[in-house]
């Protein structure tokens, strides 16, 4: 033995009798843990090795959740349970702690009238559920839905916009920034199954309309502030028939989308955030898929921005034709202070009343203007005040069958109706909940970057 | 919103405002409807699609990737300025889409995939500008960088690189892979060279990791997973 294998052999003697003291101790308290022990005794001995090693593992605590967000404790059993713990992988470690809303967070709503069902989709657990529509849930309960569709094969993720064919109960959905697929279920779908159709579409859709006369399907890109519009039965990698983009049309974030089918007109919600293109690009690549560049009616993208400019607009609701192309200005603008917007977000439009629904997300409220109104003006009405349950509105639909209108507030479990002259803070007549009203709602909706707060102890999540 | 940065010394957080192709900074406290404090937009810019950033908030400059190349600004730049170095051109071989500063030993750390190169953590000196080339690249096959799936972060105290590396490409792949793992990489690595810690895959408990911060003083990393839509915290000791 050499000088050097000495104070090694020394070392490992002393390891094996702690281990057969701490063994025997075990053996004596019954309830104990030994991985923490055992733990602390190899860290003494540890050396870095440039590959993972057994250092630590922690268990969940219990209640850890309620530490964080001070909601429900989260069930993360379903994520984890189909991974064993691998014990001696660094990498199999579990999270101390997960902050997750365990409800689904409606985003956005239509109304199958035939068949009397609410169809909502969920942005937090990644579904669409179908309701009867004469649901009302007391604040204790939780809404049980007819159906669900969700899971992997679906493609559902984080649905921003849906439609329900009034023929045949067919479910349209659209996914914002995460899947560029337009998924279509048939109304019998349930569960995880593949969807029955699928179009490719630009990334960073967000809402749909569908024109059933001219058999037409609209979709709202956000990313790069257009409107593509594509035959209503497409399929696959079909290529828009129609695209309104350019600085002239003044979408700007655009967001939720409407139709007048009578009036042959096109009503657009838009954030405000915008840049432009370089006039008569072609689509290059970069964030565009190179089959895609071939394709007529594909927006701009981003490597065809014209660096530096970028501003800010007021939001807006911007009015075409809806046979609109290209760089066309809109026929009229509904834009100002007066008009309250504040990331108007979904939109409706009541062909009797000839009225605009307007899903207000920042500003808690539902604003209903004239589908003729021009330029800076205040809305007729405002659906708004604790009694309406409204909170951080994405999604509004008008059921002109029934005299109702329908919100989807992301910010609080709740799907609401309304009778359509609802106005002020008016209850709603009738109300969907993925949870009981003392829930909290986290709002996470496509968590990407995160930044850790050392002054507050705080974590900065943008979604 | 891809990015954001707490600026401890200034108390103060930034993000990229893509669309709007603007550079926002707040206030550590802000809540609600709050003002930035500071904005970068405009025609002086050159910034095209500020979807990552990052900050050293020792030097105070905020850097952007972008493509190509990196604009670096100054921290308390405002309104229409031009960015005071751009690190482009063909030696550099960015392909840059996330970024961090160790401003320690003052490198820089770009990420991203450059055409036909393949996903790469590119280092450079802080300081570099123009035409410079990275003095050390990480990537290839044993790295298991196979695309890097937000934003990273470094530990100078550790000389360490923190990322998130989505699982191999295939269709549903692109909404969850229990392949997915954050790696902890060095900043003295250099070529071919696997993490030297891993939380996650293969067949681990994250689904889309995305971005990725710590909490150094309690030992912690934090990541987003955009399939579990979710914040997972985990204690990682050994690497602090």
């Amino acid at each position: 033995m050499s000088g050097n294998d000495r104070p090694r052999r020394i070392y490992f003697v002393a390891l094996l009798t702690l281990v057969a003291v701490l063994a025997g101790w075990a053996l004596v308290a019954g309830n104990f843990k030994l991985t923490e022990p055992f733990t602390a005794v190899f860290s003494l001995f540890r050396k870095p090795v440039g590959s993972a090693q057994l250092v630590s593992y922690d268990p969940l605590p219990a209640g850890a959740m309620d530490d964080e967000c001070n909601g429900p404790l989260v069930d993360v059993s379903s994520a984890l349970a189909a991974e064993p713990m691998q014990e001696a992988d660094v990498s199999a470690k579990k999270p101390v702690r997960m902050i997750r809303d365990r409800y689904a967070s409606y985003s956005s709503v239509a109304v199958d009238p035939t068949n009397d069902e609410v169809v909502l989709t969920d942005e937090n657990l990644f579904n669409i559920l179908a309701y009867n529509r004469l649901d009302n849930t007391p604040s204790t309960r939780v809404t049980e839905p007819k159906r669900s569709i969700g899971g992997l094969k679906t493609k559902i993720e984080f649905q921003s916009g849906v439609y329900v064919d009034p023929k045949n109960g067919d479910i349209y959905a659209v996914n914002n920034d995460t899947v560029d697929t337009l998924v279509i279920f048939s109304r019998e779908a349930t569960g995880d199954v593949r969807p029955e159709r699928e179009v490719h579409t630009p990334h960073g859709t967000f809402a749909i309309a569908v024109d059933e006369d001219h058999q037409e399907l609209l979709l709202t890109v956000q990313h790069d502030s257009a409107v593509v519009t594509f035959q209503k039965t497409a399929k696959s990698e079909d290529a828009p028939i129609r695209l309104l983009q350019g600085e002239h049309t003044l979408l700007a974030d655009p967001h939720g989308i409407a139709l007048d089918t009578k009036n042959d007109l096109i009503f657009v919600t838009n954030h405000g955030s915008v840049h432009q293109f370089r006039p008569g690009a072609v689509a290059a690549s970069g964030r565009i898929r190179e089959s895609d560049l071939r394709k007529s009616n594909w927006p701009l993208g981003f490597s065809n921005a014209i660096p530096g400019s970028g501003k800010n607009l007021l939001p807006s609701v911007t009015i075409y034709a809806r046979s609109a192309s290209g760089d066309t200005a809109p026929l009229h603008v509904i834009q100002g202070p007066k008009t309250q917007m504040n990331w108007p977000t979904g939109i409706a439009f009541d062909p009797t009343s000839n009225e605009l629904f307007v899903a207000n997300d920042m500003g808690d409220s539902i604003l209903v203007f004239s589908a003729s109104a021009n330029g800076d003006v205040a809305p007729i009405r405002v659906i708004k005040g604790p009694q309406t349950l409204i909170k951080n509105p994405t999604g509004v639909y008008v059921d002109s069958k029934n005299d109702e209108l329908w919100i989807a507030n992301f910010g609080n479990h709740t799907a609401t109706a309304y009778k359509l002259s609802a106005a002020g803070n008016t209850p709603p007549l009738r109300i969907i909940r993925s949870a009981p009203a003392d829930q909290p709602t986290l709002s996470i909706g496509n968590p990407h970057p995160v930044a850790y707060d050392t002054k507050r102890e705080e974590l900065l999540v943008p979604n | 919103m891809h990015s954001i940065v707490y600026d401890e010394i200034h108390d103060e957080f930034v993000v990229p405002q893509q669309f709007g192709q603007a550079i926002l900074t707040f206030r550590g406290g802000a809540n609600g409807e709050e003002v930035p404090v500071r904005v970068v937009q405009g025609s002086l810019t050159q910034l095209r699609n500020p979807d990552r950033l990052a900050l050293d908030p020792v030097h105070n400059e905020i850097f952007v990737p972008q493509g190509n190349s990196v604009l670096v600004f100054s921290r308390e730049a405002k309104g229409n300025v031009a960015p005071i170095r751009v690190i482009k051109g063909p030696d550099t071989l960015l392909g840059a889409s996330a970024l961090a500063v160790d401003p320690v030993h003052d490198l820089l750390v770009v990420g991203g995939r450059a055409r036909g190169l393949g996903t790469r953590l590119l280092i450079f000196n802080r300081t570099d500008e123009g035409n410079a080339k990275p003095k050390a690249i990480i990537g290839g096959p044993k790295s298991g960088l196979a695309h890097i799936s937000g934003p990273f972060t470094v530990y100078p105290a550790k000389n360490e690189i923190i990322v998130s590396v989505r699982g191999s490409s295939s269709e549903s792949n692109e909404m969850s892979s229990d392949e997915c793992f954050v790696g902890v990489w060095s900043t003295q690595d250099n070529g071919d060279v696997p993490p030297r810690w891993t939380i996650g895959g293969p067949k681990g408990v994250l689904r889309m990791v995305r971005g990725v911060d710590l909490d150094p003083k309690n030992k912690s990393v934090i990541v987003t997973d955009k399939r579990l839509n979710a914040v997972l915290t985990f204690y990682f000791p050994e690497m602090f």
